[in-house]
């Protein structure tokens, strides 16, 4: 990101009372800061990981059951 | 540029997905044998099926002993010949072209589905098994009468197929 | 007032007039599709029949026009200048030239949407009832094609504007990575110039000409193939501004950064050299197209998914960096501490959601063989009612709620109605792309007003085709009120009144631009790669589709869809000089 001002890194508490929706949630400071080094995405590896079997399972169904199971297979 | 080794092992999955179906279309291509619809049905002037050998008296025939030949002609908002009428356990090759606007050609619940397109000729090629009754639609706008395009696809027993009436009944 | 409170339009009140008016007009297209959306949901279904079925595919050809062409694009360039502006915080080299091409684009919209409203007024004789793929041999009125026209060059002109400004911010920062934002701009519209070569050929050339009268016949399937040249990279057009809030907004509203940004821009390259030697794809039942090519277009398709793929673990480990930082924990505990409360926040994670269920009925249209069992059924619109429906149309909506605020300097009038609004478009958009996806699966067709025929019944393995038709009708009924909710909520806002301090910044990376090779920013070499690659996908192609049905076609009349027939050109200009014939 540029040193453009909207997008300034610091941020600081911002006046009380309702925000804009997403506000009072993103201008907090986090309870802590993690690094790129610190941080291991294993939820997400797992999460991606179901995914990829769910994908698997289910191409496996459609192709063998729904489509080359299905009448009429054009052969020419 | 450091990637995390998670991220390195998910494009890794990535590329076995994407390898993993690239070969399940060839093996359905080559090992099952599905072919796609191509450009082996040559071009036709749609303003001149009246004079085309085929296409001006659309309907069924016999080519070989088991093989049978369907001209269908696709035009809004109908199918020619209708109900088109072939013999159980048989090969059946569509040869199916339009009269006018793009349409569409499926028998319903199957996989014989094709565009159909003025200038061109879509050639299909199924076995086709057991006796019964297929619906047969446009599958693609073709106006405002669209969604009355419809027809039959009729395979009957052996015994009572009459080759002689062009498969019309 | 301290400085890091000052929002976009504290900063740059011209330019966030400019986004406020391309969302103007992007937001009354999406309450126009929406109510066009929700005649076709319970018309098709049988619930509900007030029009005839001939007017449906005015209806569908409206609803289509307006949603993936008026409100996507429109919310895209507005989201763009908001982006290119912030990211280098400079203002356009000549913003003049900025409110040009978006009057343009506006005039060339009107056109075509009016042209296509006219369908409805049989008296006026003109009509443009070919849905928004507009295959010839049916033909509109010229007018549609000339707004189209307009629009693709005011588009074309937004490109320009956006390049120059870059390059200006270029010559006064030689030595700095190009800003994430600005990058992501910049690949699209590379993409887009590379993409409109097809649509732009086919109306230019041969489309707009016929339906004027100036030429006789067109090749169908050549201005058909023309048409999928532009038509799947524009899906991406739609999805990469979606993609830009997912990278760059999506981890700040889950209090983290984002993952990686030497990632981000490897995909939008990616994008950039893939998403146009595939439109075959959307051809694979077509005849006169060698299988050969299909299976090209389909292994570039297959390639195509990691772009989408890396992104599923970009962006989702961007939001488990903030429920960390939040202080999540566990293999899923994490989950529960991101702000679910937030509607920016739970619209874009829904959308995402739903992109992986997109994902994989798209896994299936780009499979060549299989296209048998699913195309043109009504599945298909089931899978990209999943993709620009949700993934997109629902991170624009999502996103309006963090971006509004710092147009306007008011606040959005209810965050619970924000919340409602969002998920009940997740679960209206469960149901009915549930529906049309078992539906097609059991062959019902895609773009029919009454899809109950007289000849056959369709044959299902579980459930009923009227218990699908209910499913579509709530789902289409809950999409149309979350619509209404939305531009309500958004038009209540207006009432608020101006405040102060509604700023909102962006957290670098965890990974910065600095972390990837230089060679990611030279845009040339990513544009003439690209060409390449479109020139290696479609010269064979479109040579075979010339040379066996000639450039203009083996003869075959147009189809006017109006009334009264087709609009003569020639006859046109024979009246104007005013000669006798």
């Amino acid at each position: 990101m540029s040193r453009g001002v909207p997008a300034v890194e610091d941020e600081e508490e911002v006046a009380e009372g309702e925000q804009s929706v997403s506000a009072p949630v993103t201008q907090e400071e986090p309870e802590r800061k993690l690094t790129h080094e610190e941080f291991d995405p294993k939820g997400t590896l797992a999460l991606i990981l179901t995914y990829f079997a769910v994908l698997a399972v289910m191409w496996v169904f459609m192709y063998f059951v729904e489509f080359l199971g299905n009448d009429l297979i054009v052969v020419g | 540029m450091h990637i995390h080794q998670y991220e390195k092992l998910w494009l890794g999955m990535s590329l076995l997905l994407i390898v993993g179906f690239i070969a399940t279309i060839t093996y359905g291509a080559v090992g099952v044998g599905v072919t796609m619809v191509d450009d082996s049905g040559g071009n036709v002037n749609p303003n001149a099926l009246d004079e085309h050998p085929e296409f001006s008296d659309p309907g069924v025939e016999q080519v070989g002993e088991n093989e049978y030949e369907a001209h269908v002609v696709a035009r809004q908002f109908i199918f020619q010949p209708d109900p088109i009428v072939v013999p159980a356990n048989s090969t059946v090759t569509f040869y199916v072209t339009s009269a006018d606007v793009i349409h569409g050609f499926s028998v319903v619940g199957t996989n014989a589905n094709t565009m159909v397109i003025p200038g061109e000729v879509s050639e299909v090629t199924v076995e086709v098994n057991e006796a019964g009754e297929y619906g047969l639609i446009c599958h693609e706008y073709c106006g405002s009468g669209h969604h009355t395009m419809e027809g039959i696809l009729r395979v009957v027993p052996e015994g009572e197929y009459n080759s002689s009436d062009g498969g019309e009944q | 007032m301290s400085v890091e409170q000052e929002t976009f339009v504290d900063r740059y009140p011209q330019e966030a007039e400019l986004v406020r008016r391309a969302f103007l007009v992007a937001f009354t297209a999406l309450g126009l599709g929406a109510l066009f959306g929700i005649i076709q949901a319970l018309h098709r279904t049988n619930v509900l029949r007030f029009i005839p079925s001939t007017d449906y595919y005015t209806v569908l050809t409206a609803h289509g026009v307006l949603m993936v062409i008026v409100f996507t694009i429109f919310y895209l360039v507005g989201l763009y200048q908001w982006a290119i502006t912030r990211s280098l915080d400079r203002s356009p080299t000549n913003i003049n030239f900025t409110r040009a091409w978006l009057t343009l684009m506006t005039v060339g919209s009107a056109l075509t949407g009016i042209t296509i409203l006219l369908g409805f007024v049989d008296q006026v004789g003109i009509s443009a009832d070919v849905l928004f793929t507009f295959y010839a041999p049916l033909q509109a009125h010229p007018l549609f094609y000339t707004g189209l026209v307009v629009f693709i060059i005011g588009t074309w002109l937004a490109g320009v504007d956006w390049f120059r400004t870059w390059l200006h911010w270029k010559q006064d920062n030689p030595d700095e990575r190009i800003p994430l934002q600005t990058f992501m701009v910049l690949t699209s519209m590379i993409m887009w110039y590379v993409a409109t070569i097809g649509v732009a050929v086919a109306t230019l050339f041969f489309l707009l000409p016929w339906s004027l009268g100036f030429i006789e016949t067109v090749n169908p399937l050549l201005t058909r193939t023309l048409f999928w040249f532009f038509g799947h990279p524009v899906v991406y057009f739609w999805l990469l501004p979606a993609y830009m809030l997912w990278y760059t907004v999506l981890p700040k509203l889950a209090g983290g950064r984002l993952f990686s940004d030497p990632l981000a821009r490897v995909v939008f390259v990616l994008f950039v050299l893939l998403s146009t030697p595939v439109g075959i794809h959307h051809q694979y039942v077509d005849p006169g197209i060698a299988e050969g090519f299909k299976f090209i277009a389909m292994t570039n398709t297959m390639f195509l998914l990691l772009p989408s793929l890396l992104t599923a673990f970009t962006v989702v480990a961007s939001m488990e960096h903030g429920a960390r930082q939040r202080g999540g924990e566990g293999l899923f505990g994490w989950l529960t501490v991101l702000p679910w409360r937030d509607p920016a926040f739970t619209g874009m994670a829904l959308a995402g959601l739903m992109f992986a269920a997109g994902g994989f009925s798209g896994m299936i249209n780009a499979g060549m063989n299989i296209n048998y069992l699913i195309h043109n059924t009504i599945w298909v619109p089931g899978h990209f009612h999943l993709t620009v429906g949700t993934a997109v149309a629902l991170t624009f909506m999502a996103g309006t709620y963090w971006l509004w605020p710092q147009l306007t300097n008011r606040r959005i009038y209810s965050r619970p109605i924000g919340l409602l609004q969002v998920v009940m478009w997740f679960g209206g958009m469960a149901l009915m792309s549930n529906s049309m996806h078992v539906a097609g699966l059991y062959g019902v067709p895609r773009r029919t007003a009454e899809p109950e025929y007289a000849g056959f019944d369709f044959n299902t393995a579980f459930g009923s085709i009227s218990e699908l038709n209910i499913q579509l009708a709530v789902g289409g009924t809950l999409l149309f009120v979350s619509t209404l909710l939305f531009l309500g909520n958004l038009g209540l806002s207006m009432g608020n009144p101006k405040v102060e301090g509604l700023g909102q910044s962006l957290p670098e990376p965890l990974s910065g631009a600095s972390d990837s090779p230089r060679v990611l920013d030279n845009m040339k070499l990513w544009a003439g790669i690209a060409l390449l690659l479109v020139a290696l996908a479609y010269v064979l192609p479109l040579g075979a589709i010339i040379q066996n049905g000639g450039l203009f076609g083996m003869g075959g009349d147009a189809y006017p869809v109006s009334v009264l027939g087709a609009f003569d050109g020639l006859d046109a200009v024979r009246e104007l000089l005013g000669v006798v014939r």
